[in-house]
């Protein structure tokens, strides 16, 4: 059930679909999908039947190569060469979509059915302003209507979908819009028509966490004001549990289970469903709670979906199945009707009965790298004990490894003219901020996009030169070494970045990967880095196998690993991770944040993990910076910043996270992510802020509270003469 | 940033650029071998008489010297006298200049209205036997070079058809007709690779922006494919077309000096060119720079048009 508001009854709304004798308004039946590539054909789409009733919110949830988009393309004949529709109907309101003629498609299109998609800046046409796009739609549901009909309609549909001053921005160009805005812009132009059907492809996954709370109320409210069915996609489990009445997880093209979303939640069937909550750190599901596994670690599904190419014998889930038989293997299973408690479910398993006894494990080995050990034994150290961070090496014991003080980057925007009439403006990236790395902890930098955390991390490791501030490494002041000096600090911090496919070289394999660094650093000879580099390969466990391919064959996940091996190969001290699990499914995910932690338990490794995703900071660090605009505005241990979060930003972050608090006491923040070359006065946050006193706010910057563990607090709210003025039972 | 203030900033550009054309075009022409004192006397020239004429001509002057006076003159449309024929430069120039502008223009605009469409043709019914016709020619265009498609012309249409005439030019105001008759062959033949460029690019850039989520949403819309690839599609995808033109440019306003040859066709190319071959320096220096303001020109006239299209390239950032 939807925690926003129950779906309008058939009874209450207009029955323009159910016409047919049942009540769906969507019946999509054996739909197939097929995908001719020249590899052979692939099977996006297989044999999905699904239905919407009128006013639900049906989820469809799964990895990437799932088949949830190619299903929502299909249902609105969207598919493009090379994909081709090959079988199955798709009725709506009596009609099969897949039958119409093509003026018939375009009617249903234009006035039955509305899309949002995932990229709302790919999704605007950037040479045409937002008005007259929203005018398009308008005036192919009633071309009747007048010129100024057509605007005052479009007008009306930008304000009802949160633009303000609609009237005033119709003829801006969507580059002039923020990607929150845009969203709401492809939402207005989804619902133009009063459509029965909209179809949102992963609508929120391009937006901050803060922007997407807002547009999952709006898609609510649009739904609860003109009774629509919604299919909504999504990898992200949690906005499942926040919007969605029913769910469908698909795997493979194939849909394996479908029910109620609490009780799928409760009481996943299927393994894969099961899986998929047991890797999403911090969605609290009760059916992943306190079973076995490593502490620390997630229970994570082996390896990766299967190439789609060909033909399928028996379940597409079973070679990662912890509970596959040979049965498994033999025959596809069919989705089968489960009555429980009450509620319908379907679920594709054999062993479904036996859910319970189908346990997710992980297991590690703890070992270390064999140079490493010998390294640190020669390097005098008292203690050279893999698992425990070494203490030794002149540097003082309780000093963090790394650390940054009054660290600021500035950047200038313009060019030579500006500068020389004084017309550029100060990008105040980064805006001051201190941080240290204790050896063999993980520190988390959160924020939203924009706020200077991936700057702050490039300017730590002087990537880019600071403005100011400085950088201590193992007790050395590391901000102006010179470029001999760094490229030997820079042994001992590596970085891994975001997306692998760009940090990879493709022509390179990765074997020639991995050993660079270590050529480029004069370590060991060539047969040694050859040894060394079968041990790294298999340290972040791949095979051997993997050193001859390139990164192009490799999967997303696969390459994340190579970009962690390669940041291994020079043995050092700190990695800087850069979101390196934002671009990878939940399961992957889970894989290279449990691939993290053994790394840091075995060779004593200390991070600074850079993410916008608070779960997996939750997850994963041992103390947490908060950052907004450039400036730190928390920080403390996991459990300080967090439980309960004092800053009203943090909270509000927190508050955002989908599909754990009661939405009730949901805090959407209101507005855009700033911009840091136009910083609010006194207390930056304070546009936003939902706890604002009062002028205090606006007028003076609020002092680093610190109740002396380390906990620091910037906020007005903290300080004595305002204490009284919070509800802290509130907060 | 307004489209006017995008304009003057770039027109600023514009001169730095050109002061930079004219240096080196005036160090060009001065490093080339042989003593102009030397070629306008010949081989009877005695001594003091080549004395006498370096003096005149202030050839004894630091070059730097030499390049303000001529760049001052310029600046003010005297760009000295042919050593040839002795007349100002500057008219010499202006009388030959609308042929060549108006070869070019034809050109272009030939190149424009056969090339788009058939971009548009062949990216839209794309792996067709229209789409597979299209690439061969267009890749012929771009292999051959425009001198051979200039004699193919002259030899198929002038000599063997007699359909049009294989020489000369006419002023489009005197008669206009006569002028488009004597203009399409020697425009075509220059045409012929931006064309070919222009299609391939037509065609890549279209199907590239067919594939963009924007044009889901317009068939979402409920939008007919033909308002779908000329009010969506076709103008983002004229983005990277223009680039293409604006670079082709360069290539067009080099291949006038061969075309007017092939085709005695009195315009700036054949002045240059004879310019060059009888080491007339002043001549040489003022065709040379006044084709290096037109093509900067035009350039500039590119990143306006560019502008237009594109209201992102006004908003500072965000291009």
């Amino acid at each position: 059930m939807s925690s926003h508001s129950t779906p309008p009854t058939d009874g209450e709304l207009g029955s323009s679909a159910a016409a047919d004798g049942d009540d769906h308004l969507l019946t999509v039946h054996g739909l197939e999908t097929v995908f001719r590539t020249e590899e052979g054909t692939v099977t996006a789409v297989d044999d999905v039947d699904l239905h919407l009733d009128q006013g639900e919110i049906v989820g469809l949830v799964g990895e990437s190569g799932a088949g949830k988009s190619a299903t929502a393309e299909s249902i609105l004949r969207l598919i493009e060469s090379p994909g081709e529709i090959a079988g199955g109907t798709v009725e709506y309101d009596g009609r099969d979509v897949l039958e119409m003629d093509e003026s018939r498609l375009r009617e249903f299109r234009g006035t039955d059915a509305g899309m949002v998609f995932q990229d709302p800046t790919g999704t605007l046409n950037p040479t045409m302003t937002v008005g007259r796009q929203v005018a398009e739609a308008v005036r192919s549901t009633d071309p009747s209507l007048s010129g100024a009909e057509v605007r005052e309609r479009s007008v009306a549909i930008m304000e009802r979908v949160g633009i303000p001053n609609a009237g005033s921005r119709y003829d801006e160009y969507p580059h002039q819009f923020s990607g929150g805005q845009k969203q709401r812009i492809v939402f207005g132009i989804a619902i133009a028509s009063e459509p029965d059907l909209l179809v949102a492809d992963e609508p929120t996954t391009a937006l901050d966490v803060t922007i997407q709370a807002q547009i999952l109320d709006l898609l609510v409210e649009l739904r609860d004001e003109f009774g629509m069915s919604v299919l909504f996609i999504t990898h992200d489990l949690g906005v499942v549990r926040e919007v969605c009445d029913r769910v469908l997880v698909m795997y493979a093209g194939s849909v394996v289970e479908s029910g109620a979303v609490e009780s799928m939640f409760a009481e996943p069937r299927h393994p894969y469903t099961k899986g998929l909550l047991a890797s999403n750190p911090g969605l609290d599901a009760e059916a992943v709670e306190g079973q076995g596994g490593a502490p620390d670690r997630l229970r994570v599904i082996e390896g990766s979906m299967p190439d789609l190419t060909g033909a399928f014998s028996g379940c597409k889930y079973a070679d990662r199945c912890p509970g596959a038989t040979e049965d498994c293997r033999r025959a596809h299973p069919g989705l089968e009707r489960v009555d429980l408690d009450g509620t319908d479910r379907e679920v594709a398993c054999y062993r479904h009965e036996a859910i319970d006894d189908i346990e997710y494990t992980y297991d590690h080995e703890p070992r270390t790298l064999s140079w490493r050990a010998e390294d640190e034994r020669a390097g005098a150290s008292a203690e050279a004990t893999p698992g425990v961070p070494d203490a030794g090496g002149g540097r003082a014991g309780d000093d963090p490894v790394l650390s940054a003080t009054g660290l600021k980057k500035h950047f200038e925007t313009g060019n030579l003219l500006d500068d020389l009439l004084g017309r550029g403006e100060t990008v105040r990236a980064v805006d001051g901020i201190d941080l240290g790395i204790d050896a063999g902890e993980t520190l988390g930098l959160v924020g939203e996009s924009g706020c200077g955390k991936s700057t702050a991390a490039r300017a730590i490791l002087q990537l880019h030169e600071p403005t100011d501030g400085t950088v201590v490494y193992q007790g050395r002041e590391i901000t102006g070494s010179t470029k001999a000096e760094l490229r030997e600090i820079r042994r001992d911090l590596q970085v891994v970045f975001q997306n692998p496919q760009s940090s990879l070289n493709p022509r390179r394999t990765v074997g020639q990967i991995v050993r660079r660094p270590m050529k480029l650093h004069g370590l060991a000879d060539a047969d040694e880095r050859r040894e060394r580099a079968r041990e790294l390969i298999t340290e972040v466990g791949l095979d051997e196998r993997h050193l001859d391919r390139r990164p192009g064959d490799l999967s997303g996940g696969q390459q994340q690993r190579v970009a962690v091996a390669r940041a291994l190969a020079v043995n050092p001290e700190v990695i800087v991770l850069d979101e390196p699990v934002s671009g990878l499914d939940v399961s992957i995910q889970a894989q290279i944040l449990n691939l993290l932690s053994d790394l840091q338990e075995d060779l004593g490794l200390s991070y600074l993990f850079i993410s916008h995703n608070l779960s997996v900071i939750e997850h994963i660090c041992d103390r947490v910076a908060v950052m907004y605009l450039g400036e730190l505005v928390e920080r403390g241990t996991t459990a300080e910043v967090f439980d309960p979060p004092f800053n009203p930003y943090t909270e509000a972050l927190l508050s955002a996270i989908p599909g754990r608090v009661e939405t009730e006491d949901r805090i959407v923040l209101e507005g855009d992510v700033p911009d840091p070359s136009n910083v609010p006065s006194g207390c930056r946050f304070h546009p936003r802020c939902p706890h604002k006193i009062g002028d205090v706010c606006e007028t003076e910057k609020p002092a680093v509270h610190d109740p002396g563990d380390g906990h620091g607090i910037k906020c007005h709210l903290l300080r004595e003469e305002y204490r009284d003025r919070v509800d802290w039972e509130e907060i | 940033m307004s489209l006017a203030r995008y304009a003057a900033r770039r027109l600023v550009f514009l001169v730095g650029t050109l002061f930079g054309a004219s240096v080196i075009t005036f160090a060009l022409v001065n490093v080339l071998p042989g003593d102009v004192a030397v070629m306008i006397l010949g081989t009877s020239g005695s001594q003091e008489q080549v004395a006498v004429l370096r003096q005149e001509l202030g050839l004894n002057q630091p070059v730097y010297i030499r390049y303000i006076d001529w760049i001052a003159g310029a600046l003010q449309g005297d760009l000295g006298r042919s050593l040839r024929f002795g007349d100002p430069v500057a008219a010499l120039i202006a009388q030959r200049f609308p042929a060549s502008a108006f070869l070019a223009f034809s050109a272009l605009t030939i190149a424009v209205l056969v090339a788009i469409p058939l971009g548009v043709v062949a990216a839209v019914e794309q792996n067709t036997w229209k789409d597979f016709l299209t690439s061969v020619a267009a890749f012929a265009g771009i292999s051959l070079p425009n001198f051979f498609w200039g004699m193919l012309l002259i030899l198929l249409i002038a000599s063997y058809a007699s359909l049009l005439p294989p020489s000369g030019y006419v002023s489009p105001f005197v008669d206009p007709a006569a002028a488009v008759a004597h203009v399409l062959l020697p425009a075509s033949a220059l045409g012929f690779s931006l064309m070919a460029h222009i299609t391939r690019m037509t065609r890549s850039s279209l199907i590239e922006e067919l594939r963009s989520g924007y044009i889901e949403l317009a068939k979402m819309k409920g939008l007919s494919d033909r308002r779908i690839v000329f009010r969506h599609a076709l103008r983002n995808a004229f983005l990277p077309v223009l680039t293409v033109i604006g670079f082709q440019l360069g290539f067009l306003f080099g291949g006038i000096i061969i075309i007017e040859q092939l085709f005695a066709y009195p315009g700036l190319g054949r002045l240059a060119f004879n310019a060059l071959l009888s080491r007339d320096a002043p001549l040489i220096q003022g065709s040379v720079l006044t084709i290096a303001v037109v093509f900067m020109t035009s350039n500039l006239v590119v990143d306006l048009l560019y502008a237009v299209i594109d209201p992102r390239v006004t908003s500072g950032g965000g291009s």
